[in-house]
């Protein structure tokens, strides 16, 4: 499997890609413009000198290490954008020229199938960056980065183009076909998401920023003129690590993810795409809130590394856990959402269930037991992680027990939510993922307005609306222990009974009869 | 060869195949008959692992395909009423990717891939880009691509849809020899002209039910309960035809006109040699003497009309 060169799709790509023609073309433009660039360079660097800004003895050195740095950074982002871009459309392209479904009955494995598309894909943009290595190399030499510098640069780039190119390829298996509007503005979103990443040096989660593939280029390139991301070092278990190290780790840890997703629906059709188990999906649930006590960084860690006073994300405890609660509202709502039961399949669970052949905690069933027991897992989780920290961040048990009840106020919204989402699915609803988070923004929004409103004759009342329709209570920082008011508890109730609602609706949804033939 | 287990699949409120069991010998061709929407297509998507069942299993060659669907694939050539291409590939470059991708051992390969460009008729064109060539020519070579790994059962949907008529008469002739050859094919149409003298055997699907399956002659005599007989003479006979036949409980519905004429007989193919005997005894100078076969076209209305519909 990992010998790629004789994967079938890798050569289909290379044979359509890199014809000869092409390649030389593809060369020589690379050739032509190392050339342009060095010269640029050269004129920059030699006005310097002009106007005295630069030593004459240093003049070569400076302009082979400027060419480097501008080098490097052209083919990484070249590289990167290239490849999640060009991946985004691997698996909508092959749908859309109808080609996918002799794909999906060969024998190659989704393995197979996701490595092949993954080097074969951006084939052309690793040519270009193979034609401009040996220069590259040669200008960090002679500019005077270490050769061990180099190719860790290298090193960075395939691992940050790998994850990319996945990230991608994932995008474009959830584009039922190829619409090239959609798989761009997908694919840029991504990019600028992992690009604006890097500003999460400066938070309570630097190590965040590994995933950005300006980080490790800063980093690698930098001189050092940015005062402040210099002086940051990403935590690890709060020990400072190298940068390609945590771009490593955490590029390999989400790359393994999304290969899995790949792999267990690359060769599914496409309305049974779904993209964890049961169980994956928790542990991924577990992963993510792992990350978040594994990278921390209390406000009291980072000012002693970097030696400057800041307002740290981290100051106490009761932050931290107020933040993985938040977190995990976010986490448990996309589990929800990776782990919706197609009706098909939940049809199945139902009647399996009547005769007893199905349990609750079935892998087609519904989602809910397993919100649950993501959200103890994260608790579990949290009073690990609260304790690891307690030398840097003294913990109390009162900041355990008010998390329990912010985590089960979460839990319960995000489970309402979920149960709405799956229930929407069992109508004649187009695209009814898209449209019940839609009917859920707007459910968000009336619920605020409607609090804006009783505002106005009395903030008790306020309060009230908020506490029951939605879960910003779980935020509130006044708590301590259980004392949350009345109106939380009574949120938490009324939201139960929503759910069992919910669950109903879901049961007479699923017992409607069939409508025979007329498939196609 | 092909078998399905109470193959059953349902989309959202919609039971396209329901409680489908069949079993498709070696050798057999499986002409699946039925109307847009009767689950024709779901039932070769599942067959082929397209589409994972909702219940039930499909085996090929005694693998489930959702179980193991890379070591069933093996044995599968998929043909779909498309013939969509990789247009920036040579003709021989499609073929040999597919080959790979199947798997096939590696030496046997460049061998395999002049045989299939030559069964195709496309010799000349093995080195040309596949965005050059006509249409006709695409699909020759999508049947080419379907081929290739010498499966043992063949999953065509509607494949000769959008066919001209040299490259289905090319279609069928080509079928023809892969059944020589011992392949087992299932074939899907609702254009049953394409399906007539071509099929072993047939299935009849509404509403994603199996309404009938089995041979042509024993869906045929299952549809029949009467077979109708043609017969024609010479001279001035018709009055002995007349007595004759009535004289036969079995025969019913005779129709006659002053050579030839038609009647109903109920009994077995065997049973009708004693009728013909006693015209010829009776000195009835027979021309012709014969059962009318159904076409499959006029099996499928009779059927489709009166049991489902």
């Amino acid at each position: 499997m990992l010998r790629f060169w004789n994967n079938p799709e890798f050569v289909r790509h290379r044979r359509s890609e890199l014809r000869p023609v092409r390649a030389i073309t593809v060369a020589a433009v690379v050739a032509v413009m190392c050339v342009l660039l060095w010269l640029s360079c050269w004129s920059f660097e030699q006005s310097m000198m002009e106007h005295g800004q630069l030593a004459e003895q240093s003049f070569s050195r400076s302009t082979w290490l400027l060419f480097y740095r501008w080098l490097v950074g052209l083919q990484g982002m070249a590289l990167t954008f290239w490849v999640l871009f060009s991946c985004a459309q691997s698996v909508s392209g092959e749908r859309d020229r109808k080609t996918w479904e002799f794909q999906r009955t060969t024998r190659l494995t989704a393995a197979e199938l996701m490595i092949g598309k993954l080097v074969g894909e951006p084939i052309l943009a690793y040519f270009a960056v193979l034609c401009a290595a040996p220069i590259t190399l040669i200008a960090g030499l002679a500019g005077g980065a270490s050769l061990g510098a180099v190719i860790s640069l290298f090193i960075f780039l395939a691992v940050t183009s790998l994850f990319l190119g996945l990230g991608g390829m994932w995008l474009s298996t959830l584009l039922e076909s190829r619409s090239r509007g959609i798989g761009l503005i997908g694919a840029l979103a991504l990019y600028g998401f992992t690009l604006g990443i890097f500003g999460m040096y400066a938070s309570g989660l630097p190590g965040l920023a590994a995933i950005s593939p300006l980080t490790g280029m800063i980093h690698l390139l930098g001189d050092g003129t940015d005062r402040e991301f210099a002086g940051i070092r990403p935590l690890l278990f709060g020990h400072p690590v190298p940068w390609l190290l945590m771009s490593v780790l955490l590029c390999g840890s989400f790359s393994a993810w999304l290969a899995l997703m790949l792999v267990r629906n690359l060769k599914r059709d496409y309305p049974e795409i779904r993209p964890l188990s049961r169980w994956q999906a928790i542990g991924c649930a577990a992963f993510l809130n792992f990350l978040i006590y594994a990278l921390l960084s209390p406000a009291k860690l980072m000012d002693t590394l970097s030696g400057m006073t800041r307002q740290g994300w981290f100051p106490d405890a009761r932050s931290v856990a107020l933040f993985a609660v938040a977190m995990n509202g976010l986490i448990l709502f996309l589990m929800g959402l990776a782990t919706l039961t197609p009706q098909e399949r939940l049809k199945v669970w139902r009647r399996k269930r009547a005769t007893g052949e199905s349990a609750v905690f079935a892998d087609d069933g519904l989602p809910w037991p397993w919100l649950g027991i993501s959200a103890v897992v994260a608790y579990a989780l949290m009073v690990w992680g609260l304790l690891a920290w307690d030398h840097t961040l003294p913990l109390d048990m009162g900041t355990l027990q008010a998390a329990a009840i912010r985590l089960l106020l979460v839990l319960v919204f995000v489970t309402r939510d979920v149960l709405f989402l799956q229930w929407c699915m069992l109508t004649r609803l187009r695209q009814p993922i898209v449209k019940g988070v839609l009917f859920l923004c707007l459910y968000y929004a009336a619920a605020a307005v409607l609090t804006g409103l009783t505002t106005v004759s009395s903030q008790d009342a306020a309060r009230w609306m908020m506490a029951l329709l939605t879960p910003v209570q779980a935020f509130d920082t006044e708590v301590k222990g259980l004392a949350f008011p009345a109106a939380t508890y009574a949120g938490l109730v009324l939201q139960t009974g929503v759910i069992g609602a919910m669950l109903v609706a879901i049961s007479s949804r699923l017992q409607r009869p069939m409508q025979a033939g007329a498939a196609a | 060869m092909i078998e399905f287990v109470h193959l059953r699949k349902e989309f959202d409120n919609v039971l396209a195949v329901e409680d489908l069991s069949l079993a498709i010998p070696p050798g057999e061709i499986f002409g699946l008959i039925g109307p847009n929407g009767a689950g024709k297509t779901t039932t070769i998507r599942m067959a082929c692992g397209l589409l994972a069942p909702t219940l039930g299993r499909a085996l090929i060659a005694g693998v489930d395909v959702a179980e193991e669907p890379e070591r069933a694939q093996q044995n599968i050539g998929y043909l779909s009423d498309f013939f969509a291409v990789y247009e920036d590939l040579k003709v021989w470059e499609y073929l040999d990717f597919f080959a790979h991708a199947y798997k096939m051992p590696e030496a046997e390969i460049p061998a395999r891939i002049t045989e299939v460009i030559s069964q195709v008729n496309l010799e000349v064109k093995r080195d040309a880009m596949i965005a050059g060539l006509s249409r006709g020519m695409k699909q020759r070579l999508g049947i080419a691509r379907a081929i290739i790994h010498r499966p043992k059962v063949m999953l065509l949907d509607e494949p000769a849809s959008g066919l001209d008529p040299k490259a289905r008469l090319e279609l069928r002739n080509l079928l023809r020899s892969l059944r020589d050859q011992g392949a087992t094919i299932l074939i899907s149409s609702h254009i049953l002209t394409e399906l007539e003298g071509f099929c072993t055997s047939i299935g009849i699907m509404e509403k994603g039910r199996m309404v009938r399956s089995g041979s042509i002659e024993e869906v045929t005599a299952a549809a029949a309960s009467q077979r109708l007989v043609r017969l024609s003479w010479a001279g001035n006979s018709q009055a002995v035809v007349e007595e004759k036949l009535k004289s036969d409980p079995r025969v019913s519905e005779v129709s006659l006109a002053a050579d030839a004429g038609t009647f109903r007989f109920s009994g077995s193919e065997e049973d009708l040699a004693p009728v013909l005997a006693a015209l010829i005894a009776a000195k009835v100078p027979v021309t012709s003497f014969g059962e009318v076969k159904q076409t499959v076209e006029q099996l499928y209305m009779k059927l489709s009309t009166h049991e489902v519909m």
